[in-house]
This record gives C-alpha cells, structure tokens and sequence, in this order.
C-alpha cells in the first residue's frame, strides 16, 4: 500500500527517509560485493527486479472489487533475501511512482521502508525458519508472502499513525483506525497474494527447480520431495 | 497498464528541454508543497502545472484526469480518518459510533483539506516530471549525482526489462481470456499464478540470454553509456526561478 505524494508532513517524511537509509546503504554494499564475485548477478538481478515491477501493476483477482495489486517484494525477499530485495524496491518504487502514479517522491523513504524493507525481512525470516522446521514448503511460501503483505500494511497504519495522532488516546486510537480502515482492502489482498505466491512456487518447482536449488532457496533433497508427494 | 505514464514523456512537447529544468521545476514544487502550511501553494501548484502538463507537454485532459484520480481513493479514505480523530479549535459536527466519540473540529477540518491540497499538489508535481521526462534522461542526471555504478547499471537493466516482461503479461493474458481463463474466481486464481510463474521463468531465461548477449561483448560488470552536456539557457532558468518563487509566495498567505 502506497503512500500518496505530499501526503506525510515533516518531519516524518525525511525520518522514513534516514531510517530507510542503512538498509539500502547495506544491499548496496552487498550487492556490489556480488557483482564483483559474480558477474552473471546483475542481469539476473536486474530481470527480477523487472519481474517484480510488473508482478505489481498487474490486477490480482479481487473479491472486495477494488483496486488491488501484489507486492511482489515477498517472493523477491524469499529469493535474493532482504537487504538485495530492498534495493530492488527502491528501483521499483521509483519507476512506480514515475510511470504508473503509484506512491511517490517525498513519501520514497517511508514506502521502501513499508514494503522493501519491513515486509521483505519478515517474508525472509518466516520462509527460513519454515524451512528449518519442516512445515510443508507450500505451507511456508504461504504464511512468508501472506504475513510480509500483512506486515507491510501494518507498518504503513504506524507510519500514517505517528504522523497524525488522535486528539483522544493519541498513537494507539489512531493506529487503530487507520488500521481498521485499511483492513478491508488490505487483510483479502494478503490472503489472496499468500495463495499466489505459493502457486506460483507450485510452477517453477514442477517446470524449472534447478533454478531455486541454484539460488539456495531449496536444497535438492527438498526438490525431490516435494516432487515425489505431487507425483 | 499498457499506457504507463513514460510512453508519453517521449513524445511530450517538452521533450527537447533541459532534463534537470525540469526535475528543478518539479522537485522544487514538491519541496514548497510539502513545507506550505496553507493549502493555496500546493492548490497553485497543483493547478498551475496541471496547465502546464496540458497545454505545454501537450498531454491529452482526459488522461491526465484519469490519472488525477488514483490517489483519490487512498487520500480521501486516510483524509477521513483524520477529519474524525484530529483535534483542536472548535467542534463543528459531533456524533458517536459504538461508545466512540467521534468530532470534526475547525482544525482537523482545516488539516485534512491541507492534506488534500498536498497530495494534489505533490501529485502533479510528480506528474509533470513522470510525463515531461523519459526514464532514460534521469539516468544521466544519476550519474551526474555519483550514486553507485551497480546501481545505475541495475536501474537502466530493470527499466528495458520492464518493456519486453510487460509484453509478455500481456500476451499471455490474452491467450487466458480467450480460454476462458478468468470466468470464476477459483479460475482466476491459478490463471494469474499461472502467469506469474511463467512470466518469473520466462525472464529469468531472457536474463541468462542477456549475459551470453554482454559476455559475447566484453561485459566487465560495468556498462559504458555516451551521453552529451548540454547547457541549461539563462532565460529558462529564470522563468523556473520566478515560478517557483511565485509558488513561495503563495505560501505566505494566510490560512483561513
């Protein structure tokens, strides 16, 4: 979810800014440390990041019928980890703001913070844990995509929150509110991206697998596995 | 999604003019739209640049409404939420949902259409860069900047793949609707994950193709572009440096 243009005051639009900085500061030490190891990651890099892109200005199915349209960062943190993803969603944070009018210039620092950053951490973190306690991998890339959309919509409620508190019970009602409001669009699109993603994982380990045992997403006994349960 | 907003700064009427005029003209306004503590400098902003967007550059009204109302419906959804939990000044209308008192008070009536003066503003702002300059002039401007040189490259990379994954979408798309791909909602369901998993396989091979492409040309892990300097005339620069003090001005008026 995209914060509008002009819509954070000061000082909270330059915060988002500074506390989004390490993050991106860090993938971009880490991915010049992986360009110059391997020289066949930047155009990988590169078609993931436009993957992504256009993953999010596609329409998802939606049951509520408004406009809603997948993250895409959840799967890339899944693939590349976070501090990489964060770098691909600055790039595609600010082609989205320039071609499509989604989200926008002052509010950068606060959206990559919500959905490059936040959101990518907890998909990557849940993907690995899962994957370490042996829940089922669809299972896994489920819960990691479902609950980063959750997450990122959770932190851009404490975002809009902080900057303009309730009169009456200040942060807390505010948070509330906004996270009430935003729920109806927002919780569905979560659980419909979770499902996507996962089918989506679903294709590329019955069509290509040896791409993800190559990024160190699965190992190739997972692979075997999970090819052997659907056959 | 087939018509994003850089097919036209391609063809705009201000196509030939100083790409960092115009990124002075735009992120100028932002900055003075989101620093106005009055809604009149980002409303004169808002308006006069949706003239210039339309008149100058020469995109068509209709589009550019079209455009106008996206952020709409996140603005007005966030704008009420603050009508309703801001305070101060005096109460104008006052009722209460499920034991939650609920007021719009003078001040919060007066923040939220600020807000809304903002985001209009800060938006066509944003559209007259996003409409009047091609992606590929703001990766000279990059340059200029010194920002990384991965990150340039990964950026110029991401944006000529953007073009060829967005065809692709949209072929295959098609060839789902023609099959009935999208009829229920258990259907278009696994179309569109369908989609999405051949569109990421398709472009990690067009990847795997680009680097055999570079390899065969020397690729080092940098790319080399030519690009020439141009000098920006005094008689623009002034023009920009009145406007934007006449949007400053607008600043100083009063609140109501």
């Amino acid at each position: 979810m995209h914060i509008m243009e002009g819509f954070l005051p000061s000082p909270w639009w330059q915060i988002w800014f500074l506390i989004s900085a390490p993050f991106v500061i860090y993938g971009l030490y880490q991915l010049k440390i992986l360009v110059n190891e391997r020289r066949e990651a930047l155009p990988l890099l590169a078609v993931a990041g436009a993957f992504v892109f256009v993953l999010s200005s596609l329409k998802l199915p939606s049951v509520t019928g408004s406009c809603s349209h997948p993250t895409g960062t959840g799967l890339g943190a899944i693939l590349f980890g976070p501090f990489i993803t964060s770098v691909l969603g600055l790039i595609v944070l600010i082609y989205q703001a320039l071609f499509l009018a989604h989200g926008g210039l002052t509010t950068l620092g606060a959206n990559v913070f919500s959905m490059g950053i936040a959101g990518p951490i907890v998909a990557w973190a849940i993907y690995r844990a899962g994957t370490k306690t042996g829940i089922n991998t669809f299972v896994t890339v489920f819960l990691a995509a479902a609950l980063a959309d959750l997450f990122t919509y959770v932190v851009t409620s404490v975002q809009l929150a902080l900057a303009f508190p309730a009169e009456a019970g200040g942060f807390m009602t505010s948070l509330v509110a906004f996270g009430t409001v935003f729920a109806i669009t927002q919780v569905p699109l979560a659980i419909i991206e979770g499902l996507v993603i996962a089918l989506v994982f679903k294709y590329i380990i019955a069509v290509r697998p040896d791409l993800l045992v190559r990024l160190n997403v699965l190992t190739e006994h997972a692979v075997e596995r999970i090819r052997e349960a659907a056959a | 999604m087939e018509n994003i907003l850089d097919d036209y700064a391609h063809t705009n009427g201000l196509r030939e003019v100083d790409t960092r005029l115009k990124l002075f003209v735009g992120a100028g306004c932002i900055l003075i739209g989101i620093m106005s503590q009055t809604p009149y400098a980002p409303l004169f902003i808002g308006l006069s640049l949706g003239c210039a967007t339309v008149l100058l550059a020469r995109i068509p009204f209709g589009i550019y409404l079209r455009l106008l109302a996206i952020p709409v419906s996140f603005a007005v959804t966030s704008c009420i939420v603050i009508l309703l939990l801001t305070g101060g000044g005096g109460v104008i209308w006052e009722w209460s949902i499920l034991g939650q008192p609920l007021t719009v008070t003078t001040e919060s009536a007066d923040l939220a259409l600020l807000l809304m003066a903002r985001t209009f503003g800060g938006m066509s702002a944003l559209y007259f860069i996003a409409l009047t300059t091609p992606a590929v002039e703001l990766f000279a401007v990059m340059r200029r900047l010194h920002l990384p040189q991965e990150f340039i490259d990964l950026s110029m990379l991401i944006y000529r793949y953007i073009f060829i994954l967005i065809g692709e979408a949209i072929a295959i798309r098609n060839a789902q609707v023609m099959r009935h791909g999208y009829t229920t909602f258990r259907n278009s369901l696994s179309a569109f994950s369908m989609l999405a998993a051949m569109l990421f396989l398709r472009s990690w091979e067009k990847g795997e193709d680009l680097l055999r492409a570079m390899d065969a040309r020397c690729y080092d892990g940098k790319l080399s572009v030519m690009e020439d300097e141009g000098h920006i005339p005094k008689k623009a620069l002034l023009a920009v440096a009145a406007y934007l003090c006449t949007c400053m001005a607008f600043m100083v008026i009063p609140g109501g």
